[in-house]
């Protein structure tokens, strides 16, 4: 049955996140100062806490498992940084999803990073560089290249990087490989001055004549790489409003007590510009949260979704941008200031139509999707 | 439980519905459009669904979440033929879960027959500066009952209708008052076709001093919460604008696949694929928001935050949803031989108005 109500459950593990989240935003503004600190894996506070990560997925009699699990990540993104460190990267789904038993075995307890982006190749990653080519007399791999913007860069304990190879027999093709910390030739460039999310640790890597056993070749189709986004890109959206919805509750509170009130009873014709204009993005941010909700609904059906992950992932990034934006300019000069909230969820809220796979890509996706096209008809 | 998941019975009206529209009611917009007036046969068609008379039923069998559903469906073939259902509804629906036990009793009743029949909601008022918040119309008590004045319109089929319920002024707050059409003091106007929904026949309907009983003030001497009406009404207009954008959706994909510009088709350019990709997204979003309003109204909640927000984001995308449908089509956008421009001119009326109709 149709059905928007958070169980009790639900709302007892959001709770939890959110009060995490208060605590966490003093630490978000420190690392927002600091960007070459990475956080401790464990704040202190956290010591004591459960991980709200770890209840959402064993909940029993909550919206399910994923929409859980969107939902918390939605509030520590609201705080800023996240109390408990994520064990995991995207490399991890790539492992669980495209490795062999053995390989699973040896690495499931790392962290691992997803390095896909290179200086030519961002949204299209066909134009990767980096290359593999098999050494017959060691049966090793050597690989050569550069990655750029990779998450947990310096906090991973190793990357999954996507490459070209050519084997033993000349064969050519994209595959991956699972690269260790403290393997010689792989160099972690220093952290990246960003805009905002400056608590995340990015950097560039470096691989150079980087020698990697066979074993470490993780041999899944380039397509079914892909599908850890299924979950990923709605995750994201989830994130985006995380920082949206902090923005809205700190403009709201503030244009409260200067006064001006947000009626949901009236009319266009009986609110200020303001408050209309508020309306309209506390709309935007709905909007945008049911896509995600629904994204994370169809994966609990095991329908794959795939259009509304995209779906989700555009809505929650483009409602991030006009809601941090919007806010700024709805509390005026006063909004400005460094020492401000809406400083960073401004500058933080920038990031999710960017990465893993901008707005743009989404509607691609989305776009072939509706019109039935190839990536040939529509790139 | 967050669920998006349709009941059995649910998923059976809905493809019912679905089946009418296309085979039925969209072959008829066009008509009803040029002829002002929607055909006895296609309000047949309308009201043998059954979509309004249950509302008169039990309480378990209303349900908002499935009108909401089924005001879409009917809104793809035209905007106009869902708000001939959704009118009745409105009424039906503000009589059932605000009206006393002896209004109940009285009303519901009466729309069990077998042809169509409407009632009203009157709450938009003829004036540049009308709000919900700023209603004019006002009620005074009389010894026996009421008076009532004031003009109410645009209302829709008003030859249709059977009863009107006045939002009016009284006593500081917002009350409804059921009046019959027959009443003295009623006056009907000119039918006056507007920009859009023209099949509608809306006219404007003034209560000139109408006395009225003590009977007929929703919910008796416990009044009503008009609020409830307003947002019944808001999650149905926001239901209908999700229909008038999932039509355009529709009918420009085919459209941009199959029109060649410049040796390719209009669809493979990016400008109009990405367009194409966000009346997807807010198509979507817009559906999950009115389904979420519906979810709490028939919860029996508070649900005027997200009626509100329904409304007002449906209001704002389904307008930039056909204006760019216009625009994909070009000049055969602009002429009456393709269905562009009938629904550019009733997405912008139906954003344009309060009450009227509910789920
Ligand atoms: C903070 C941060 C963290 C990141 N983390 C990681 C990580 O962990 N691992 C990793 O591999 N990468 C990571 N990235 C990289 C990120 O995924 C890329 O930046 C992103 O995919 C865009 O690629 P690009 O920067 O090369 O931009 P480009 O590909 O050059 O794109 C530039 C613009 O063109 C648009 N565009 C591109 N192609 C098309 C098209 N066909 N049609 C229309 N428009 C198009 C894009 O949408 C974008 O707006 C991270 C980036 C940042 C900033």
């Amino acid at each position: 049955m149709i059905d928007f109500e958070l169980t009790a459950k639900d709302r007892e593990i959001i709770n939890l996140a959110r009060e995490q989240g208060k605590i966490a935003q003093r630490y978000a503004s420190y690392y927002d100062r600091h960007e070459n600190e990475l956080p401790p894996e464990q704040f202190p506070e956290a010591k004591n806490l459960p991980n709200p990560l770890d209840l959402a997925e064993h909940a029993s009699d909550s919206s399910g498992a994923r929409i859980l699990h969107s939902l918390v990540m939605h509030e520590i993104y609201g705080g800023g940084i996240a109390l408990h460190r994520s064990r995991w990267g995207l490399g991890n789904a790539v492992l669980n999803t495209v490795a062999t038993p053995e390989q699973v075995e040896k690495w499931k307890n790392h962290t691992i990073a997803i390095a896909i982006t290179e200086p030519g190749a961002g949204s299209d990653p066909a134009n990767i560089r980096t290359t593999a080519t098999f050494d017959r007399e060691t049966d090793e791999w050597v690989l050569n290249g550069e990655k750029i913007f990779i998450s947990q860069a310096e906090s991973s304990d190793a990357a999954m990087v996507f490459s070209r190879f050519v084997d033993a027999d000349g064969q050519r093709g994209m595959t991956t490989f699972l690269v260790e910390k403290g393997t010689p030739g792989f160099t972690v460039g220093p952290q990246l001055r960003k805009l905002g999310i400056r608590s995340h640790d990015t950097c560039n890597l470096l691989f150079e004549n980087c020698r990697i056993p066979e074993f470490n070749h993780i041999k899944g189709n380039f397509k079914s790489t892909m599908t850890v986004f299924n979950d990923s890109r709605p995750m994201v959206g989830a994130m985006a409003l995380g920082v949206a919805r902090a923005a809205l509750n700190f403009t709201r509170e503030m244009l409260i007590q200067s006064g001006i009130q947000i009626d949901y009873r009236g009319g266009i014709r009986s609110r200020s510009a303001i408050a209309d204009r508020f309306l309209k993005l506390e709309a935007t941010f709905e909007a945008a949260l049911l896509t995600v909700l629904r994204s994370k609904w169809l994966e609990q059906q095991d329908v794959p979704p795939k259009v509304e992950a995209s779906i989700a992932k555009a809505a929650g990034g483009k409602a991030a941008r006009k809601i941090t934006q919007g806010c700024v300019e709805l509390l005026g000069p006063e909004a400005l200031a460094e020492d401000h909230p809406l400083d960073r969820c401004f500058r933080d809220g920038r990031i999710f139509d960017i990465y893993e796979g901008a707005g743009e890509i989404q509607r691609l996706i989305i776009a072939r999707s509706i019109l039935d096209y190839t990536s040939r008809d529509l790139r | 439980m967050i669920s998006f998941e349709l009941t059995e019975e649910q998923r059976l009206a809905q493809t019912m519905a679905a089946q009418l529209a296309r085979s039925t009611l969209r072959p008829a917009a066009r008509d009803a459009d040029e002829h002002l007036a929607i055909p006895p046969s296609i309000l047949k068609e309308i009201w043998a669904t059954g979509i309004v008379q249950s509302q008169a039923g039990a309480e378990a069998t209303r349900s908002a979440t499935l009108n909401a559903i089924l005001l879409e469906e009917l809104a793809v073939a035209g905007a106009s033929f869902a708000i001939a259902a959704a009118a009745p509804i409105g009424f039906l629906s503000a009589i059932a879960s605000q009206g006393s036990d002896a209004q109940k009793k009285a009303l519901l009743p009466l729309f069990a027959g077998d042809s169509y029949q409407s009632a009203a909601v009157a709450i938009v008022e003829p004036d540049f500066a009308f709000d919900v918040s700023a209603i004019r119309t006002a009620a005074v008590k009389t010894t026996n009952g009421y008076r009532l004045s004031g003009i109410k319109g645009p209302v829709p089929l008003t030859r249709y209708c059977s009863h009107f319920l006045v939002v009016a002024r009284f006593e500081d707050r917002l009350q409804a008052f059921i009046v019959e059409r027959d009443a003295k003091g009623v006056i009907i106007g000119e039918k006056r076709p507007n920009i859009g929904l023209r099949a509608l026949e809306t006219a404007t309907v003034t209560f000139d001093n109408v006395e009225v009983s003590i009977g007929v003030r929703l919910g008796e001497f416990a009044g009503c919460d008009v609020q409830w009406i307003v947002d019944s009404a808001r999650t149905a207009f926001a239901a209908i604008m999700t229909g008038i954008s999932r039509a355009v959706m529709e009918f420009v994909i085919p459209y941009t696949k199959e029109r060649v510009v410049h040796g390719a088709a209009l669809a493979q350019k990016q400008v109009i694929a990405f367009r194409l990709a966000d009346m997807r997204i807010e198509t979507d979003a817009m559906r999950w928001m009115t389904w979420k309003a519906a979810a709490i109204l028939e919860k029996g909640g508070d649900a005027t935050r997200q009626a509100q927000l329904a409304c007002t984001y449906a209001r704002e995308q389904a307008m930039w949803i056909v204006d760019e449908g216009v625009q994909m089509l070009g000049g055969h956008g602009y002429l009456r031989d393709n269905p562009v421009e009938m629904w550019y001119r009733d997405a912008r009326t139906v954003s344009a108005l309060e009450g009227v109709v509910g789920v």
